[in-house]
């Protein structure tokens, strides 16, 4: 303040009270260090002004004019008042204009409770309207996609939504379409608005103009019971709210101080993806199969049941015949207390990995999520995050738009990000555009640990050339570092999954007990592999909330607890420990997997730590890994992907090769029991660049067949999609749909066009009169 | 102290008060056959009404819930079906109950409301023998179809009902003296139940 030179600050005076802010401080936020409310709707801080609405009209002494806080910067010696005469005057005058126009049909709008149009007609409006004619009548309950509703008629044209999806997303659909009073927020091409962060438009909206599907007149924001808690739905660990009406949750809201983890932002799986807690399929109580039928029986007998099958392995053949997997549904102190009753009974056959990601922790150099959005260069490897990691693809994005980033991948997956992308084909390419840089972020899928051992390698030198490497791994299952620090993984001398499906399919594996995993539509293995080790268990356990394919197996089904139902830890994937919450109450019937576990032990008279033993243990620090990745210790014998191969880009005379990559609304748990979500499930599809569409004459709407080259799998009726930017002689299909499992495919693998029907030859969808 | 005459005045008068309302009309009725008719601000149970056309007037906006200090009311609000249409406008009340033991009959729920849909009318007899039966909900609130009032507003969403003033004069928009039980919906129930029909 006293001597020159950065970092300057600056002293102002706001409502009489000297402050002093960084140069280049909005009086908006200045204003905030000194607890007066300057009322704003198209401001946003992480959208920066726009100047459109003016309600947040100041008096700034020595300016002859009402100045607009958002948009001015402070000056040293500035005299500002937030309120008084002039002030209130000049807002009611502006609030007359947005209302000039508005319905004001609060009783029937969503936002009513929580709006601020409404807070600050209370606040500056004048009561009654002077505008003489009726009010401009414009459309109502627009349909502006699967998930949003626009009412134009209440839209104050802050442009909010359009800025968000212009500077957050970059995805650049959102537009306000005409002028003037004919203003209406409609998506530039005409087609559906469909985004993965849709959703957070209706929380910027600082009215009731943008509204979600899922929560339309469902309740009040005085109705709701409000829970912080961690999304579960990907490894990411999104801080938000659940908010619960008379049992049922209503609707999640991001939380917008979260800037460490989510940035403020949800994305559209982890915010609409509520719905399967209640659905009518969820499993309520234990299920004992009788030949090919299942009975319902109480808990203690399902207990007794449990303890007695496991008995008899570890009586018949020792505890090498018994098996543990834990799904990312598990919480850490779950898994605490899942290894230790384990480690008690001397089994030491236990994983986590029931799909494709073989590692869950990055590692040595591993990153936070502010280190990500610092990188000059950004590289993912194998599928990128946008699908599997949504919100931390958001960051990316930062990265890329506000911080000038550069993003490359290398694997031969669309990226997906709406951010200029440079696709890598070769490690020399890879080590070119390196020169020159920092700061490197390194996000890599967790899947080819071959391809992730050469990585390692490369990361090693680059390190020791001097530059800063931070690595993040953002695989598919959401608490996998969680299980992976806690000792989810074999121990000395036991066996991966994999090798538990091996032992199986040789008679060698008695019992099993799969907890929230379905390897029959994930494992690489294939499903029907899977499912036919799986038969040969004599005992196979699944705590499951649905009758999964993975489940329809089992001797025992015990009935679990979804994320929004129990308490505890998870660990995402930046390595943070988050705390879980109970927003709701769950079903009855229904036990959390550390209950059912604390009865089995119970059961076993086995000793398992008590619960400030297991709680210590779920929420210490993350111990420095020594490791990288690919390291040895995760190989398992899982033949690896061609993910490599590919990225070379030579492909056979006339082959065509399968990329397999996600959908963050693809899989068969609890996307695929909520039927609220049906219209977001992505179709199986085949997308196809225009030079191998028109190579092998197939054409957008066609339905095909593929077919593994050896013939055994095959995907069948694919919609053909084509995208431009999808790279030739590859065929990308999304992983994990119940419909079209691709689990037995791996990337880079040989396919084969089967039988196909041309679109027209399809029964017509629509007919017109 | 008082006169001998004097107390003798006051005995006299005090009999001839007593003497005159023996001769004067019992202000007692033989209830239930014969009934009183109420305060015009009398405070009874609640009725939800419609507009002339049957559309119910309540939009399930839950301002009554909100302004009921006993917390006697619940709503969940529901979207009209375009081809079920329930209210004017976009939303309807999904699910309407009123717990009328919990009510204390204040008619804060028939100020707060926005379109004068929820009403306190002068029916007071509501005894049963469950507490369960207490709770009223769209079935026993609602006025027949035929028995709306007042023009819909225009079918612009959220249009404002130009028939404010004079609807909420108005107590209630069925026959207060049919049946002995809270509505109409009700008392035909009722009356169904014991084998008779009304009219
Ligand atoms: S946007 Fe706000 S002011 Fe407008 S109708 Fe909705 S609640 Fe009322
Ligand atoms: S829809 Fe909402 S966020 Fe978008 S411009 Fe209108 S008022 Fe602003
Ligand atoms: S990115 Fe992941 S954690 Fe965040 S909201 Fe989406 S699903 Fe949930
Ligand atoms: S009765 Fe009136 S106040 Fe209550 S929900 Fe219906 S419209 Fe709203
Ligand atoms: S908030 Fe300042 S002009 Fe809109």
């Amino acid at each position: 303040m006293t001597e020159a030179g950065p970092p300057q600050s600056v002293s102002l005076t706001i409502d009489g009270t000297p402050v002093t802010v960084p140069a280049g401080t909005l009086v908006v936020e200045a204003a905030k260090t000194v607890d007066t409310d300057v009322p704003v709707y198209c401001y946003h801080p992480k959208l920066g002004p726009a100047g459109l609405c003016r309600i947040c009209l100041v008096e700034i002494e020595r300016l002859p004019k009402l100045q607009i806080a958002c948009n001015t910067p402070v000056a040293e010696g500035m005299v500002v008042h937030t309120h008084g005469q002039k002030v209130e005057d000049g807002r009611r005058a502006v609030m007359e204009f947005l209302l000039l126009n508005h319905p004001l049909d609060c009783p029937i709008c969503d936002k009513g409770g929580e709006c601020d149009l409404q807070d600050f007609s209370m606040a500056y409006g004048q009561g009654a309207s002077r505008l003489a004619d009726a009010k401009a009548s414009k459309p109502k309950a627009l349909d502006l996609g699967p998930t949003i509703v626009l009412d134009d008629e209440r839209c104050i044209v802050c442009q909010r939504c359009t800025r968000f999806d212009d500077i957050i997303t970059r995805e650049r659909s959102l537009v306000v379409k005409d002028r003037g009073q004919r203003d209406v927020i409609a998506t530039a091409s005409g087609e559906p608005y469909r985004s993965n962060f849709s959703g957070n438009v209706t929380e910027l909206c600082p009215v009731g103009a943008l509204t979600s599907k899922t929560y339309r007149f469902k309740s009040r924001p005085w109705d709701n019971h409000r829970t912080a808690t961690t999304c579960t739905q990907c490894s990411v660990g999104c801080q938000l709210f659940v908010d619960e009406r008379y049992g049922t949750i209503a609707r999640t809201m991001s939380v917008p101080s979260d800037d460490a983890i989510s940035d403020g932002w949800l994305c559209d799986r982890g915010r609409y993806n509520i719905g399967f807690y209640a659905d009518a399929r969820r499993i309520t109580a234990p299920l004992l199969r009788r030949g090919e039928q299942y009975v319902q029986i109480g808990w203690d007998d399902a207990v007794e049941a449990w303890a007695a099958g496991l008995r008899d392995a570890l009586g018949a053949a020792g505890p090498q015949a018994v098996g543990v997997l834990g799904g990312g549904r598990l919480l850490n102190e779950e898994i605490v207390l899942l290894v230790a009753l384990m480690q008690e009974l001397g089994v030491t056959n236990l994983d986590w990995r029931a799909g494709r990601q073989r590692q869950a922790t990055p590692g040595r150099y591993a990153g936070t999520y502010a280190e990500l959005e610092a990188a000059q260069l950004i590289l993912a490897v194998g599928r990128p995050p946008s699908q599997t990691a949504p919100v931390l693809d958001l960051r990316i994005r930062k990265a890329v738009s506000q911080r000038g980033a550069r993003y490359v991948t290398y694997g031969g997956h669309a990226a997906g990000s709406f951010v200029g992308v440079t696709p890598l084909r070769s490690a020399d390419d890879v080590e070119n555009v390196l020169s020159g840089v920092e700061r490197v972020a390194v996000v890599w899928d967790g899947i080819d640990l071959e391809l992730g051992a050469r990585l390692a390698s490369a990361i090693d030198g680059w390190v020791a050339r001097g530059v800063s490497v931070t690595t993040y791994l953002s695989g598919e299952a959401n608490n996998a570092r969680g299980a992976e620090a806690l000792g989810m993984v074999p121990r000395s001398g036991g066996l991966p999954f994999t090798g538990m499906l091996d032992a199986a399919q040789n008679g060698r594996l008695r019992s099993l007990s799969i907890f929230g995993a379905n390897p029959v539509l994930h494992h690489p293995l294939g499903g029907a592999s899977v499912a036919n080790a799986l038969e040969r268990i004599p005992f196979l356990v699944v705590s499951e909330l649905f009758l999964t394919e993975t489940a329809q197996r089992a001797h025992l089904i015990l009935p679990a607890r979804t994320g929004f139902e129990k308490a505890g830890h998870v660990i995402n994937l930046a390595g943070d420990v988050l705390p879980v919450h109970q927003a709701h109450a769950a079903p009855p019937g229904t036990l959390a997997d550390g209950d059912m576990l604390v009865a089995l032990a119970a059961e076993l008279a086995a000793e398992v730590p008590g619960p400030e033993d297991v709680l210590a243990r779920a929420t210490a620090a993350l111990p420095a890994a020594t490791h990288g990745f690919g390291d040895a210790a995760y190989s398992e014998g899982v033949t690896a992907s061609k993910s490599d191969g590919m990225a070379a880009g030579k492909p056979g005379g006339g082959g065509l090769r399968i990329a397999v990559g996600s959908d963050i609304f693809a899989g068969g748990g609890t996307i695929w029991f909520d039927e609220t979500l049906a219209e977001l499930r992505p179709d199986p599809a085949a997308t196809l660049s225009p030079a191998t569409a028109a190579r092998l004459d197939v054409h957008i709407g066609d339905r095909l067949d593929l077919l593994s080259s050896s013939g055994d799998d095959s995907l069948q009726g694919l919609v053909v999609r084509i995208d431009a930017g999808a790279p030739d002689d590859v065929v990308a299909v999304i992983d994990g749909l119940p419909e079209a499992p691709a689990n037995s495919f791996a990337d880079g693998d040989n396919v084969v066009l089967g039988a196909r029907r041309a679109a027209d030859a399809l029964e017509p969808a629509l007919v017109l009169p | 102290m008082q006169s001998f005459g004097g107390a003798v005045m006051a005995l006299y008068r005090g009999f001839a008060t007593t003497l005159q309302f023996a001769f004067q009309k019992k202000p007692t009725v033989q209830y239930p056959s014969v009934r009183k008719q109420h305060a015009p601000r009398f405070h009874g149970l609640h009725e939800l009404r419609r507009y002339a056309d049957g559309k119910e007037r309540c939009i399930g906006c839950e301002l009554c819930a909100i302004a009921c200090p006993a917390n006697a009311i619940t709503v969940i609000g529901a979207e009209n079906a375009p081809d079920d249409r329930r209210s004017p406008g976009e939303r309807f009340a999904g699910r309407y109950e009123i717990d009328e033991l919990r009510c204390i009959f204040c008619g804060l729920c028939e100020e707060a409301c926005p379109t004068d849909a929820i009403v306190l009318t002068p029916r007071f007899e509501m005894a049963d023998y469950r507490r369960g039966s207490f709770i009223y909900s769209k079935d026993r609130l609602l006025v027949p179809p035929d028995a709306g009032v007042g023009a819909p507003p225009d079918e612009r969403p959220g249009g404002i009902p130009a028939d404010l003033g004079w609807v909420t004069e108005q107590k209630s928009t069925v026959d207060i003296a049919r049946g002995y039980d809270a509505t109409y919906n009700g008392a035909k129930l009722k009356d169904e139940h014991k084998g008779l029909t009304l009219q």
